[in-house]
């Protein structure tokens, strides 16, 4: 306001009794307002960088994880060697100074820690053997070693030393797919019959069923073209597959699914709800000191903390609305159905959490409808309710649909309600199957905003799923943007259809 | 005390030499050749969580149409979801208290089944360029306790407890649980001898949360499972008082009951007495207290039960 009053010829507008003191003691400059100006487009570049400096460090951390970094054989000087990936280093300190470097050395059944630190000044030599293997696993993973020979039946089939035995080593792998359980998980070794021999670091040889590999990578023979590949399958196993491993492995699929669900199910919810009270309110009321204290109502309902309406609809969707369904018509099955939390009661909790926003935009397109419109079509002979059909309501909707995009917004990062309404840590029944009614909003699901906090303060190996904390927050970034990005182009394409139709 | 009496029992049974090979006593999990479908719920502790989800992994090769799903925000979670019938299953990293008892007892007319399903040792965490030799419970409590009902003064800086250099003069920063946590719990009723946690303590939501926390920090000391140990932190010896042996945080010394802050992680279950359990839910048990279950019970960090209570466990279930 400051701005506009005083830029340009700021003298006008001036007060009659205030030009002493701004002639007095400060510039022309001040006058102008030019102190504001700097002070407002500081603070927009600020938030930029901020928002950028999220992304950057949410691209770097999170998408480098995927690519096939380089396998290290280090020896240290009193003979101990290890392989494994470079993780991370740092300086140690007090007096001595130097520095020190984290490596995964991986084996976690096998060695007694899946991370090492080795002080820099200890190393002898750091070598990157041709022929070091990274073996993803569907249990106990990653295997760092070499190949030393392949079975079937107890036969040698294959060995290292044979040429081109890496070709033949991945088609075995994919031979032995067939051997998984259910086609997804991993038989013993005593179960299996192809079983691979890997000899690790410290001299043991283990033996993994091949049906257990998911990926064999030997990075430090591979060109940038074959790394490529292998970072495209795994981003692409990380956005397609379901969780292993306690979810420090494997992907994330049903989080997303769980996500983009309970988000659909939510605008589904709030939209007829926000559109009809904002309709009511702005159309039908009569004003008044009433109207105005529900007017108030609605918009401190906006600031009321999220873990309240979870705590809400913990009470009355779950606890009343729940348990009674269940008791009148599953009152036979031995468990609670919808007597607990599950994907309808968090989306409709997160409905009530952001039906205030879509209220107030909506108000606010209804009001800014042309007054000359409404009168036109009620001289026209069309009712009250005509007119806010064919008129109004078509000439808000993309005032309302701004509502939608910033309910979508304000309720794809919500998570403390969740953790009341239904979320888990892993959510083994699929949200949408083959079987009636297809789509089960009454089962638990998985969110990706809980498995961030879920990797980030109770995974077993926090060391191995940081970088994958940073993976899901990015997906959870740009799976928010893509579900707002299709409603503003909705809307625009609303809008451009309004402008064809006036004109 | 119960935990000390059953440990001395698993300790009589085991004997002093244990070893590893002892969980290949155990059984391997034979499938009843039933077809089950259906959802297990399980309601409690966070630091049982990756217990459960990897129980639930193995269990899923032997019955695909079986569902478990996992919801785990503290080990005081469990009662209230086990009363109201939403859960199957409250794994617990500590026992039930009298009142969550008798909450159950009022429902339904008998107590819940105790389970218990692991050993864990609840470690004293610092950064790992901490070099403290060793703590006794009395330290441990003089560092964590404002309350200090072991009786000794408080332990501001890492200089009061006699290290030098830079560590002398640094504050000790404080990391533990949230109080829904069992963990908390324990921690305060055997540690702490039910005395109260100073106000610093900076209380994290799980048990990775106090690892990260002492791992930033090379003044810092946490408590968690020994599970969740990184190579960034170090699980300091400990001794029962002031005087006494410290003993490392490894399983062994938690079986031979040398480890002072050893523990079971139990599972409840609602079990009416004399009747047979839901085929889904006493197959999981089973498959839980099989070699198969024990197996993976170390990639959460925790140690097997001695083969003897393994079976113990296993008698439960059919009574």
């Amino acid at each position: 306001m400051v701005n506009r009053v005083e830029s340009g010829d700021g003298r006008r507008d001036d007060p009659p009794s205030k030009p002493e003191s701004l002639r007095s003691t400060e510039g022309k400059s001040v006058r102008k307002g030019e102190p504001w100006v700097f002070a407002t487009g500081g603070t927009l570049i600020l938030m930029i960088t901020l928002v950028f400096g999220v992304i950057v460090l949410l691209l770097l951390n999170g998408l480098g994880f995927f690519w096939p970094s380089d396998l290290q054989q280090v020896e240290q000087k009193d003979g101990t060697i290890s392989l494994g990936i470079e993780w991370g280093e740092e300086e140690i300190p007090g007096a001595d100074g130097g520095t020190r470097t984290q490596y995964r050395v991986g084996n976690p059944k096998e060695f007694p820690a899946d991370f090492v630190w080795i002080d820099d000044d200890q190393v002898a030599s750091i070598t990157r053997p041709d022929d070091a293997l990274l073996v993803e696993t569907l249990t106990w993973s990653p295997r760092i070693g070499r190949f030393a020979e392949a079975r079937r039946d107890g036969e040698v089939v294959l060995r290292s030393t044979d040429a081109d035995w890496f070709d033949r080593y991945d088609e075995l792998v994919e031979e032995a797919e067939e051997e998984r359980i259910h086609g997804k998980l991993a038989p013993d070794v005593d179960e299996a019959s192809l079983i691979g021999h890997y000899l690790l670091s410290d001299g043991q040889e283990i033996e993994i069923p091949l049906a257990a590999v998911v990926r064999t990578v030997r990075p430090n023979s591979m060109g940038t073209l074959a790394k490529a590949g292998v970072y495209v399958s795994r981003v692409w196993e990380f956005l397609a597959a379901q969780p292993r491993e306690s979810n420090t492995a494997g992907g994330v699929f049903p989080a997303i699914l769980g996500t983009v669900l309970m988000v659909l199910i939510m605008t589904l919810a709030v939209v007829p709800l926000g559109v009809v009270g904002a309709l009511y309110l702005n159309e039908y009321a009569k004003q008044g000191p009433l109207v105005r204290l529900v007017r108030l109502a609605v918009s401190n309902l906006a600031g009321v903390p999220s873990i309240v309406f979870g705590m809400f609809g913990l009470a009355f969707f779950i606890h009343i609305v729940g348990s009674g369904i269940d008791s009148v018509f599953f009152a036979d099955e031995p468990g609670a159905v919808f007597g607990t939390g599950g994907l309808l009661w968090a989306s409709l909790t997160l409905a009530l959490l952001t039906v205030p926003v879509v209220i107030i935009s909506t108000e606010e397109a209804l009001r800014a409808t042309p007054r000359a419109q409404r009168e036109g079509a009620l001289a026209l002979g069309a009712t009250k309710w005509q007119s806010i059909r064919t008129v109004i309501l078509p000439a808000s909707l993309p005032g309302i649909l701004t509502g939608v995009i910033l309910a979508i917004a304000r309720g794809a990062g919500e998570v403390a309600p969740l953790m009341l309404t239904g979320v888990m840590k892993l959510a083994p029944s699929p949200l949408i199957d083959g079987t009636a009614p297809y789509l089960h909003a009454d089962r638990k699901f998985m969110h990706l905003g809980f498995h961030i906090y879920d990797l980030a303060f109770q995974s077993p190996n926090i060391e191995a799923s940081k970088p994958i904390v940073y993976a899901t927050a990015l997906l959870l970034l740009v799976l928010v943007v893509a579900l707002n990005l299709t409603a503003i182009l909705f809307r625009n394409h609303v809008r451009r259809r309004l402008m064809g139709g006036v004109f | 005390m119960r935990f000390t009496f059953s440990l001395a029992a698993a300790a009589l049974f085991a004997g002093a030499a244990f070893a590893a090979d002892d969980v290949k006593k155990i059984p391997k999990y034979q499938p009843t050749g039933e077809k089950l479908r259906g959802t297990l719920d399980s309601v409690g502790s966070d630091t049982m969580n990756n217990l459960m989800t990897y129980w639930a992994e193995g269990f899923a090769k032997h019955y695909p149409d079986v569902q478990v799903q996992i919801e785990g925000k503290g080990s005081s979670t469990a009662p209230p979801a086990l009363i109201e019938g939403v859960s199957e299953f409250g794994p617990m990293s500590r026992t039930m208290k009298n009142e969550e008892l008798d909450e159950f007892e009022k429902r339904y007319g008998y107590k819940p089944t105790r389970l218990r399903t692991c050993l864990d040792a609840l470690a004293v965490f610092v950064n790992k360029d901490n070099p403290i030799e060793s703590l006794s419970l009395d330290q441990v409590d003089a560092i964590f306790s404002k309350t200090r009902n072991r009786g000794m003064n408080s332990v501001e800086t890492w200089g009061d407890l006699g290290m030098r250099g830079d560590f002398a003069s640094a504050k000790i920063s404080l990391f533990g649980r949230n109080s829904a946590s069992g963990t908390y719990g324990f921690f305060k009723s055997n540690a702490l001898k039910k005395g109260d946690y100073k106000d610093e303590v900076k209380e994290q939501p799980g048990s990775a949360g106090v690892v990260q926390g002492v791992s930033k920090d090379r003044f810092a000391v946490g408590y968690s499972g020994i599970g969740y140990k990184t190579s960034d932190v170090r699980a300091v010896p400990l001794a029962s008082k002031t005087g006494k042996t410290a003993y490392e945080a490894n399983l062994e010394n938690v079986v031979n009951e040398d480890y002072p802050l050893g523990r079971f992680l139990n599972l409840y279950v609602n079990k009416a007495p004399g009747k047979p359990m839901d085929p889904m839910i006493r197959e999981f048990l089973k498959f839980v207290f099989s070699r198969e279950g024990q197996e993976v019970v170390v990639k959460a960090g925790y140690l097997p039960l001695p083969s003897e209570v393994c079976l113990e466990e296993l008698q439960k279930l059919r009574s």
